[in-house]
């Protein structure tokens, strides 16, 4: 349940540390973002001497969500954290690796690219 | 389970003292041998343990106790019966752990080995014939990667390099036509061209990548444990120029 002013940490090494959500893309009136939703956020906190910096607007993809996400089959994926990919606006990963654990949900969103970039898929 | 155990160690200190206590521990005592505990098969022997000890006390009450004494030895017949049955589910659970070892669910959908390598020889197939097609196309540097040992999700990666946007897009437009045409596979992934190019066909993905993109990403070190596949073309390469 992401939503503006909500703070994600970074699960790639794009230089980017800590985000906060400012909009959800998609409906006009949308509350809540889950995984696979691609957010506009802005840096919070960022590594020194890379790319990425503190105050710049990005794209991001929720990759890990506190709230439960729920399959069909009943199982339920909850993380410890909230954490997002940062993207550019043709969908590719600022980063070159992913970190943690993603759920093989964001490969049916069309996110293949961070699925294949990740070590571990659940 | 350590509740458990701390009711059970309670009840050896105060059993021996209190008939009224000897009753509580009846009371517990089908809780505790019917739960079917692999790890503490001695806790049915424990119980047993209590009850023995108490009935010789039982013998010499008075009269008004007797109501109580007959449901102790109601009890008590439930609880001969009892810890037999959670002895043959402890017996059971053994065998089927001999059996089975530490697996004890495994799903249905799992295919047999025969059948898992009928579907790798045919992937690899597609697999190939799409790096050929992107070989058509002058796609350079092209890899197959065998990544299924490594990653469950899919069984090959290609890996190619195209040199320019537009050879990019006649590379992914080419391999979506082929697959259609002949393996009738359609792909998910980019319908425009970028600078990563993914197409997915579910056990096939395959990546076009721009020169800097490559060397970016550099995919081929994160996959680097995966088995590359020979590819028929690859001898070729000195004859186009």
């Amino acid at each position: 349940m992401i939503q503006p002013q909500t703070h994600l940490n970074v699960a790639d090494n794009s230089g980017a540390r800590e985000l906060m959500c400012i909009r959800i893309i998609g409906a006009s009136n949308r509350r809540y973002a889950h995984i696979g939703d691609i957010i506009v956020a802005v840096i919070k906190e960022a590594v020194p001497n890379t790319p990425l910096e503190r105050s710049e607007v990005v794209r991001a993809v929720i990759v890990r969500t506190c709230k439960e996400l729920k399959r069909d089959n009943g199982m339920i994926i909850r993380y410890d954290d909230n954490a997002a990919v940062v993207i550019d606006q043709e969908g590719n990963p600022k980063g070159t690796r992913i970190f943690g654990a993603i759920a093989r949900e964001l490969r049916q969103l069309n996110f293949t690219k961070i699925v294949s970039l990740a070590p571990e898929v659940l | 389970m350590t509740v458990l155990i701390t009711l059970s160690l309670a009840g050896a200190g105060a059993g021996y003292r209190f008939s009224d206590d000897l009753q509580k521990l009846g009371r517990l005592q089908p809780k505790l041998c019917q739960s079917p505990t692999a790890l503490f098969p001695h806790k049915c022997l424990h119980c047993q343990c209590f009850w023995q000890v108490p009935r010789s006390k039982n013998l010499t009450l008075k009269s008004r106790e007797l109501p109580r004494l007959r449901l102790a030895r109601a009890k008590e017949a439930e609880d001969s019966f009892t810890p037999n049955v959670s002895e043959d589910t402890d017996d059971m659970f053994d065998d089927l752990f001999d059996k089975y070892g530490k697996v004890v669910y495994s799903s249905n959908d799992r295919k047999s080995p025969s059948t898992e390598l009928d579907d790798d020889a045919e992937t690899l197939s597609f697999a190939v014939a799409m790096a050929n097609v992107a070989n058509d196309v002058k796609a350079g540097d092209i890899k197959v990667l065998f990544v299924k040992p490594l990653v469950y999700w899919t069984r090959f990666f290609i890996i190619a390099t195209a040199f320019s946007r537009p050879q990019s897009d006649a590379i992914a437009s080419r391999i979506r036509d082929m697959a259609e045409e002949k393996y009738g596979r359609v792909p998910s992934g980019d319908s425009k061209p970028n600078s990563w190019t993914l197409l997915d066909f579910g056990d096939v993905v395959i990546h076009i990548f721009l020169p800097p993109q490559r060397a970016f990403y550099n995919l081929e070190e994160f996959y680097a444990n995966a088995t590359p596949v020979e590819l028929p073309f690859e001898n070729q390469s000195p004859f186009r120029g």
